[in-house]
């Protein structure tokens, strides 16, 4: 199975990569968002500014948002959950625009959000069955999509409930990161791939 | 439900050895901090620091070998300090792994480092490090290991490093450091007050109840631990268990 981690240029991919790796799996870095969706399941990973991602996606943009609707086997982690709405307050460009909504600042106290928070009431299996009830955020903007339907965990930070997972078609995106979310984040991770692999993500539970 | 309150472990790497002792009785090879780092993932702590006190050039390389040996097997937070001097030396660190780096002497010399450092990879993963040491009107933040003392006064300056672009403060009592006495809660909950970014409690900690007291009264959104887990005294999970049994909220391992 082909893994592509889309390379923003923005920093440490490494213990992501290392945190898809397993047998049977061929995990690459791309920069080129066109070349990038030739793969069995893209990863857009979670480092970085909102602004500087979406310029590096521009030339692919149209592409990546096709394939995904058309079902692509897709992670979103943190920026790249982010990158699936419309736009960002973060900075200036275009999303995937695959979720309608847009990005904007966590209304609490203390921001940037760092630590550990809990999911709450997950309808996405791969959360609820991985073990992962509390997973680690490093974030100041988070995602409110148009339609809450697509959302299918919560976290809070302070008195500010916000979309922690979301899901259409094959694609995922998390706000949290389950890369630096311990042994129960890598079973999610793990959970996603053999499902992409499959070909079909398991049925969302009943809210 | 909320966000957890965080316990942090340090270790000081020299060399690409852990010093100081570290006693933990079923691992032959103590000093190793791949071997420490995944230790203490598996017991619970929710993310560790390594901080760099090497003197020299070599010594640093060192660190950036460990870290990326590290983080291919760490699957929690990890946060690089010491010697960083410029933005390179962030993006460095970065890249060897580090998902977050501290600064400290550097951000005293140049405030804009932290601004610039912030732009390039995010406010999240810029840590402001501050040693700070009451001297009988004020707290004075010291540089350069708590040896030089500096102009700056310690809440003043959180909010400098705040406002220059760092996403948390790694605080350090000098006074209250190596101590075990407990942080030092007034210094702490000042800052805690004063910034909008979360606050690392530093230096002090003698007891599971110390922890609990820099996130109750001292207000921190986490506190670093070191000599006493390192020394066998505590172990993280007794730790989150005082902090639980104090109403903290903390993630637990689930069983």
């Amino acid at each position: 199975m082909r893994i592509t981690i889309f390379d923003y240029g923005a920093g440490n991919l490494h213990s992501l990569a290392k945190a898809v790796a397993g047998a049977d799996r061929d995990v690459r870095l791309e920069t080129d968002p066109r070349t990038a969706l030739a793969t069995d399941v893209l990863v857009l990973p979670g480092v970085g500014a909102f602004g500087a991602a979406a310029d590096r996606l521009a030339a692919g943009r149209d592409a990546m948002r096709a394939a995904i609707l058309d079902g692509l086997p897709t992670l979103g982690i943190c920026l790249g959950m982010q990158l699936l709405l419309d736009a960002s307050d973060e900075g200036p460009g275009a999303g995937l625009g695959v979720l309608g909504g847009r990005v904007t600042r966590l209304r609490s106290q203390r921001t940037p959000q760092i630590g550990w928070n809990t999911l709450d009431a997950p309808r996405e299996p791969l959360i609820a069955q991985s073990g992962l009830h509390t997973a680690y955020y490093a974030n100041s903007f988070v995602c409110r999509p148009s339609d809450p339907e697509s959302v299918t965990a919560w976290s809070t930070h302070e008195d500010d409930r916000f979309a922690a997972a979301v899901r259409l078609r094959a694609c995922v995106g998390v706000q949290f990161h389950p890369e630096k979310s311990s042994t129960p984040g890598r079973r999610f991770l793990d959970s996603f791939l053999r499902a992409a692999s499959r070909g079909a993500l398991p049925p969302l539970d009943l809210p | 439900m909320t966000l957890t309150r965080r316990v942090i472990v340090c270790l000081d790497v020299q060399d690409g050895r852990v010093v100081k002792g570290v006693n933990f009785a079923d691992l032959r090879d103590v000093g190793d901090p791949v071997a420490l780092a995944e230790r203490y993932e598996a017991e619970g702590a929710d993310e560790l620091t390594f901080l760099d006190i090497s003197a020299t050039h070599e010594g640093r390389g060192t660190l950036l070998r460990i870290a990326q040996r590290t983080a291919e097997r760490l699957f929690i937070p990890l946060t690089i300090g010491g010697g960083v001097r410029v933005v390179d030396d962030i993006a460095a660190a970065l890249r060897a792994g580090a998902d977050k780096v501290s600064v400290n002497s550097a951000a005293v010399r140049d405030p804009a480092i932290l601004t610039r450092g912030a732009e390039r990879f995010g406010a999240q993963c810029i840590v402001a490090s501050i040693d700070a040491k009451w001297d009988g009107t004020q707290y004075r933040v010291y540089t350069a290991g708590g040896r030089h003392a500096t102009s700056l006064e310690a809440v003043a300056w959180a909010q400098e490093c705040v406002a220059r672009g760092a996403g948390e403060i790694l605080l350090t009592s000098i006074d209250a450091d190596g101590r075990r006495g407990g942080y030092d809660l007034a210094l702490t909950r000042a800052v805690a007050r004063a910034v909008s970014v979360p606050v690392i409690a530093s230096g002090g900690a003698g007891t599971a109840a110390h922890v609990v007291e820099a996130i109750t009264e001292g207000q921190a959104d986490a506190a670093l631990v070191a000599g006493i887990l390192h020394d066998g005294l505590t172990t993280v999970v007794a730790l989150k268990q005082a902090m639980h049994a104090s109403g903290l909220p903390v993630r637990r391992l689930a069983a």
